[in-house]
């Protein structure tokens, strides 16, 4: 999953779109989408991220319903639960036992829901479409330190290096029956965990000695090159938001049960 | 003049195990050479000298006649000089990108930007690797990810370029555009250093070769002065060409009068072949 989620960030309409512009708007809106008093809006820009994500970005629709079907399974549970459970004033009472659909709880619900799905897709929108490279180089621009931002980098390029790595010794379990039984399963797991370790170990050295070899003095300098926002897209932002939050505003009296 | 020099050169592993003995290597400025040994004979301690990474127990490297100084400001001078990449190309390129991976080294030197796109975009040109600049290396071919490897060294204007097994791992395409990129780059007056165990290949480019084993250096010379010495190659785990094999078969089994030495490329062999049906005629 992390790798396709990976391969789609760098391999899509919007990978070399102004990050900066990409990060702003899922974030923004991400937060109008917490804010929301109302179900509207939220489902409203649910509807628009995923259209972006589907029809600009052009993430095959397959995979984006996989991405998102998990968080969406359990906001559906969530909606249940709360209709059923958190509320006082009885909307209409099931046949099955004495469960009653209370009317604030399937309000408080749906909200949840709403939000729940709408900030899925903001987040969707920024992890599907910038690569994770830009999203470091935004936090450098926002002055987070180095270091952080350091390990985040080596961390990143060795998890597939890690992955690659486990699935072979993996395989190589497989091809001598090592996850025959739950007994001899846990054994090989363990022996696959110990492995890893070490081997990450010596990794890590070797990658410090390439380092070294080329002049490294314990910190990484980058290439400083940012694109900055254009006006376009600051007006672009403003328009959208601000949109969004007279949505907001307009539908705060708005009762959907 | 000689552009790299190893002099008695001893190191042994912090467990007390000698792995260099008295290695003397040294290598002209221009030229293609290669330091041919089996596995663990000591080929990748060698190289870690070169640019200071491992320190001698005793004996002396000097670059450009100069004694390797091992104070920080002599590292980075080193470190400029003698572009060292690494046998795995996942040991070597770390960043999340090509282009920064292949900046990595410009910035370390403390170049300006300006100065570093330069670089990188000519480096990336050099190795075929231009458009390539903002995957990450885990969606490369390993051919790919060697050649990045290669433009990071590039990109620091080394004098020197030594590579450690520089075609392992790779597919023959994949390992035959490895070598051509190396020749154009020697074209161009860059030194380079090979450790390989590929003896087929080593006769095509190096001009002088080295023979390493347990981490002594047995011989020396140009491809024919070196594998003409049939015992010492196979006494150190190495074998000879397979053209060159093929025509001790001929001459040993079949009687076929083809005296020593025996041709050690494809061109040679043909020569000799054409030459021999030519007399029989």
């Amino acid at each position: 999953m992390n790798i396709s989620i990976d391969y789609h960030a760098h391999n899509n309409k919007l990978s070399d779109y102004n990050p900066q512009f990409k990060i702003l708007l899922g974030i923004l809106t991400l937060i109008i989408c917490l804010i929301s008093q109302k179900p509207f809006i939220p489902f409203l820009i649910s509807l628009i991220m995923s259209s972006i994500i589907i029809f600009k970005a052009h993430i095959p629709w397959r995979f984006y319903l996989k991405f998102i079907g998990a968080p969406l399974g359990f906001g559906v549970l969530t909606l249940f639960f709360m209709a059923f459970f958190f509320g006082t004033q009885p909307l209409f009472a099931t046949s099955i036992g004495d469960l009653t659909i209370y009317q604030d709880g399937l309000n408080l619900g749906l909200l949840v829901f709403s939000r729940m799905v709408g900030s899925f897709a903001c987040l969707g929108f920024l992890t599907l479409t910038t690569p994770l490279n830009d999203i470091f180089s935004q936090l450098h621009k926002l002055k987070v330190p180095d270091i952080f931002i350091e390990l985040a980098l080596l961390m990143y390029r060795s998890i597939f290096i890690f992955i690659d790595e486990s699935d072979r010794m993996y395989h190589a379990q497989q091809t001598r029956l090592g996850y025959n039984g739950l007994k001899n399963s846990y054994h090989s797991l363990g022996l696959l965990a110990s492995n890893l370790f070490i081997k990450s170990w010596f990794k890590g050295e070797k990658v410090h000695l390439a380092m070294e070899s080329r002049c490294y003095q314990g910190e990484l300098r980058s290439m400083n090159k940012y694109s900055s926002l254009t006006l376009k897209h600051v007006l672009v932002l403003i328009f959208f938001e601000f949109s969004l939050i007279l949505g907001l505003y307009l539908t705060s009296g708005l009762k959907l049960i | 003049m000689n552009i790299i020099q190893a002099i008695d050169i001893n190191y042994n592993y912090p467990d007390g195990t000698q792995a260099l003995k008295n290695v003397n290597f040294k290598v002209k400025k221009g030229k293609i050479v290669a330091l041919l040994g089996p596995n663990g004979a000591g080929k990748s301690t060698l190289f870690l000298h070169f640019n200071g990474i491992l320190r001698p127990s005793s004996g002396e490297i000097k670059v450009e006649n100069q004694t390797l100084d091992y104070k920080k400001d002599g590292l980075m001078k080193v470190r400029q000089k003698v572009g060292i990449v690494f046998q795995n190309p996942d040991d070597q390129l770390f960043a999340p990108t090509v282009v920064e991976d292949v900046a990595f080294g410009p910035l370390n030197l403390g170049l300006d930007s300006e100065e570093v796109d330069k670089r990188v975009s000519s480096a990336l040109e050099k190795v075929g690797m231009a458009g390539y600049e903002n995957k990450p290396p885990h969606h490369l071919s390993g051919g790919q990810k060697k050649r990045v490897a290669i433009a990071g060294i590039l990109a620091m204007h080394p004098d020197i370029m030594v590579l450690d097994e520089p075609t392992s791992g790779l597919d023959p395409k994949g390992a035959s555009q490895i070598l051509k990129l190396l020749y154009h780059l020697n074209q161009e007056g860059m030194t380079i250093i090979i450790s390989t165990h590929d003896v087929d290949l080593v006769p095509l480019y190096a001009e002088e070769i080295f023979i390493i084993s347990d981490g002594e250096i047995i011989k020396q010379g140009n491809s024919h002065q070196v594998f003409e010495d049939v015992e010492t190659i196979r006494g150190a785990n190495l074998r000879l060409p397979r053209i060159a094999h093929l025509m001790e078969i001929l001459k040993k089994e079949d009687k076929l009068p083809f005296s020593e030495p025996y041709p050690l490329t494809i061109g040679e062999a043909r020569t000799r072949l054409i030459n021999y049906l030519e007399e029989k005629k």
